[in-house]
């Protein structure tokens, strides 16, 4: 009931999206805010050099995109995590990589955690820096709200089944996490590696520093693709910007962005 | 039917078209929401929703105790501060300044109702909340940190209504005290303050309906927690942030959920509406 | 003038009162008699409303108001500067123009009075205030609604809960600005007679624009003119033979 009436709200969008523009071949790319400002990129770099062709990038969030590439509200559905099994009938490509950085105060004695550790910090049973070698004081906890991208795929390569502890700060985007973390001295939290700046340090997972080659040679586990998924084989004129996207200059875009490239 | 009154009568009808349309734009609104987040909340029974203390919508668990707790010390605590802030200053104004000091700072004050609500946010965040992180403890971001923010944020609602409540008090009540040696301390506690009681109150209860509807300076200095705050350094989530913070990835129940949060808070509201009503009516029948 | 007085409990000296830059007083030179009315007259706008103001320093919360000369109260000038003014409304009561009661009980508006002073005992603040609604005559309409609004008195119950108010703090002298201006005739006699039986333990000062009630009432008039005392004796004589031409005018109601 709900997700038929954001389909119909998303129609309506591809609707007016189509009447405002000139052309009459247009490509509608929904979902994912946090691939949005890529595909943005992409669609206005694609348009430049297509004139003919109009790509209308919309938001929703990744279940929305998905849910609308199913029904057909769009042609391209975008999504910042895995597909559920329910939803792996639609065929998914791999347009980037977005690396989880793990992120502390500048003046953390800590260096390195485990996985398991990181878990142990967000459940709340880790809740002083002395417990994992740090300074004797408090953890503070930044984490992202309900349904957010970033939040998901944190809970499913970090918490797995367990719940992140209800003592924790909730922020809203990614900017706000990170400036928390460069002011708190006690805090942690996690946002996407292309985002981490000269404020906040960004940990080494099981030893390993979060950098791209770490990430391309899967040695980071933190690691969540971003995604295109389409009902069915993508239509030819999905399939061009399909191709622009995983082309070397798609591609240079996205690392230009701070994401990983796939190829 | 001369021209004239044709045309009143035409004015009539088209003032009544647009008061119905606006009337009725508002109770569409109203219908929407209760229609949105009423179902949710008898699927999983009231209980559930008005005392369940987890809240991740994503497993299909939505207690809202610990937002409605935290709207609840977030907006008293913004009390505690407004309240003795905002009547001194009132008083102080009306009783005690010169009537030029007064005619200056009474349009400022009104003036701050005006600035908005994420610039007193980012004062909060920039200021307020690394002060209290490093003279207190905590995080920063917590109900003390919102109350003090909201606190300032409900002052000119406060003063304003106050002044204006103050200095509809007929001079000969204070002329009638002062003629009794009464000091101007003792007048105004014994003699002003009480007549202007219903117009205290219902500034006091419209500065709490501000503060407990006001959502981006408190999304911004709260820290958003789901957790019930064991004191005042702990991080807490509002009911209006709830409905901020998550509303723009929420699908589904979730969506619903957060439909039946503002169901709740609109019905919090509702009553504080009517409890002020009453009074500012009570106060009238008065006088 | 001031000869005629014999037993001075207030007097007023050289007296001038500016409205900022407006002299609205002018070198006025009065007593007021022990025990005694004395009735300031004149038309609207003499002065004699200010005037009777000046005598507990009512006018001090009015910015920009100054006074010169000296006013005495059994010797002491009340405007000194060492001068306690909270202690001066004390010592010299006023009731007003209009009944202004405080929106309290009966009880509470004559007790209010007595807290502000300090007086804290329940038994005393209870005798206290049946004493004064006694001798303002109220007790025997009043005396089983003292938790009844004052304000669902009549207006001239009011008017004497006013008076009550005044005489429970144990005023030496009480002034009257016009109290029967808003009255009925009968209110207005109640209060007449009222005044009468006070003034063998208050001294009294009243303004008044009827002519014919400070006749009644007064022991001695003065007659105010555009901020002068024109003349001042003993209420027989101001009626009866004054000594100013603009005096005679005005009591003939020639003008005013």
């Amino acid at each position: 009931m709900q997700k038929s009436k954001l389909v119909f709200f998303l129609c309506l969008l591809t609707v007016i999206g189509c009447a405002r523009d000139k052309a009459g071949t247009g490509i509608t790319v929904a979902g994912s805010t946090s691939v949005q400002p890529f595909a943005d990129k992409w669609a206005e770099v694609y348009m430049d050099e297509h004139p003919d062709q109009v790509v209308n990038i919309q938001g929703g969030g990744s279940s929305a995109g998905i849910q609308a590439a199913k029904s057909g509200a769009c042609n391209i559905g975008t999504s910042s995590r895995e597909l559920k099994p329910d939803e792996k009938d639609l065929t998914e490509i791999v347009v980037a990589r977005d690396g989880l950085a793990i992120i502390v105060h500048t003046s953390n004695r800590i260096d390195n955690l485990t996985i398991e550790q990181v878990k142990g910090i967000f459940t709340g049973k880790i809740r002083n820096w002395r417990e994992i070698g740090g300074n004797d004081k408090l953890i503070t906890v930044v984490t992202r709200e309900e349904g957010s991208g970033t939040r998901g795929a944190f809970q499913e390569l970090v918490m797995k089944k367990d719940r992140v502890a209800k003592s924790a700060i909730v922020q809203d985007s990614n900017g706000t996490v990170r400036e928390i973390v460069a002011g708190d001295p006690n805090a942690i939290g996690y946002i996407s590696l292309g985002l981490v700046n000269n404020k906040v340090r960004a940990l080494k997972l099981n030893g390993v520093p979060a950098t791209d080659e770490n990430i391309i040679s899967k040695k980071y586990k933190l690691v969540r693709p971003f995604l295109f998924v389409t009902k069915g084989e993508p239509t030819p004129v999905c399939r061009e910007f399909i191709d622009f996207v995983q082309s070397a200059e798609g591609q240079k875009l996205v690392s230009e962005e701070g994401l990983i490239p796939v190829k | 039917m001369t021209r004239l009154e044709r045309n009143e009568r035409l004015i009539k009808i088209a003032l009544f078209v647009i008061a119905c349309s606006a009337v009725s734009i508002l109770a569409v609104i109203t219908i929407f929401i209760f229609s949105e987040g009423t179902p949710i909340m008898f699927k999983y029974g009231l209980r559930s929703f008005l005392l369940g203390l987890d809240w991740y919508p994503s497993e299909q668990s939505f207690g809202l105790l610990p937002m409605i707790i935290g709207s609840v010390m977030v907006t008293f605590g913004s009390l505690l501060v407004g309240v003795p802030f905002g009547l001194a200053c009132a008083i102080f104004l009306t009783e005690f300044s010169s009537r030029r000091l007064r005619h200056i700072l009474k349009p400022i004050i009104e003036l701050l109702a005006g600035i908005p609500s994420v610039v007193y946010g980012f004062i909060g965040v920039v200021i307020l909340v690394p002060f209290i992180r490093e003279t207190l403890g905590g995080p920063g971001l917590s109900v003390l940190a919102a109350s003090i923010i909201l606190g300032i944020m409900i002052l000119p609602t406060i003063i304003s209504i106050s002044i204006d409540s103050l200095q509809a008090v007929p001079r000969s009540y204070r002329e009638g005290s002062i003629a009794l040696g009464a000091t101007k301390w003792q007048t105004t506690k014994m003699v002003i303050l009480p007549a202007a009681k219903s117009g205290i109150i219902a500034s006091i209860i419209l500065g709490m309906g501000r503060a407990i509807g006001e959502t981006m300076a408190v999304i911004m200095i709260a820290g958003n927690a789901i957790n019930i705050p064991r004191s005042v350094l702990d991080p807490v989530r509002t009911l209006t942030s709830n409905i901020a913070l998550e509303m723009g990835y929420a699908s589904g129940e979730h969506r619903q959920a957060l439909f039946a949060t503002g169901v709740i808070l609109f019905i919090i509201i509702m009553i504080l509406n009517t409890i002020a009503n009453a009074t500012s009516v009570k106060g009238k029948a008065a006088k | 003038m001031v000869n005629s007085v014999t037993n001075m409990r207030m007097e007023v000296k050289n007296l001038n009162f500016y409205y900022g830059r407006n002299l609205a007083l002018k070198n006025i030179n009065m007593g007021i008699e022990n025990n005694k009315v004395t009735a300031v007259i004149g038309p609207s706008g003499c002065g004699k409303s200010t005037f009777i103001r000046i005598l507990n320093r009512m006018n001090d919360i009015i910015i920009g108001s100054r006074v010169e000369g000296e006013i005495l109260l059994d010797g002491d000038n009340i405007y000194a500067p060492q001068v306690d003014v909270v202690d001066i409304r004390r010592k010299i009561g006023m009731v007003f123009q209009k009944s202004n009661p405080f929106p309290k009980s009966i009880f509470d508006n004559i007790a209010y009075g007595l807290k502000i002073n300090g007086i804290s005992n329940k038994t005393e603040i209870t005798d206290r205030v049946e004493m004064s609604l006694k001798n303002s005559a109220l007790w025997e309409e009043v005396r089983d609604r003292l938790d009844d609004n004052a304000f669902e008195l009549s207006g001239g119950q009011q008017q004497r809960l006013c008076i009550a108010r005044a005489l429970a703090i144990e005023p030496e002298v009480i002034l009257f600005d016009e109290p029967c201006s808003a009255l009925d005739p009968i209110s207005t006699a109640k209060i007449e007679e009222l005044i009468n039986q006070l003034k063998e333990r208050y001294t009294i000062a009243i303004v008044t624009h009827n002519m014919q009630q400070a006749a009644r009432i007064s022991d001695y008039t003065g007659f105010f003119l555009l901020g002068e005392l024109i003349e001042f004796d003993k209420t027989e004589k101001i009626f009866t033979n004054p000594s100013q031409k603009q005096t005679e005018d005005y009591i003939t109601g020639r003008f005013g």
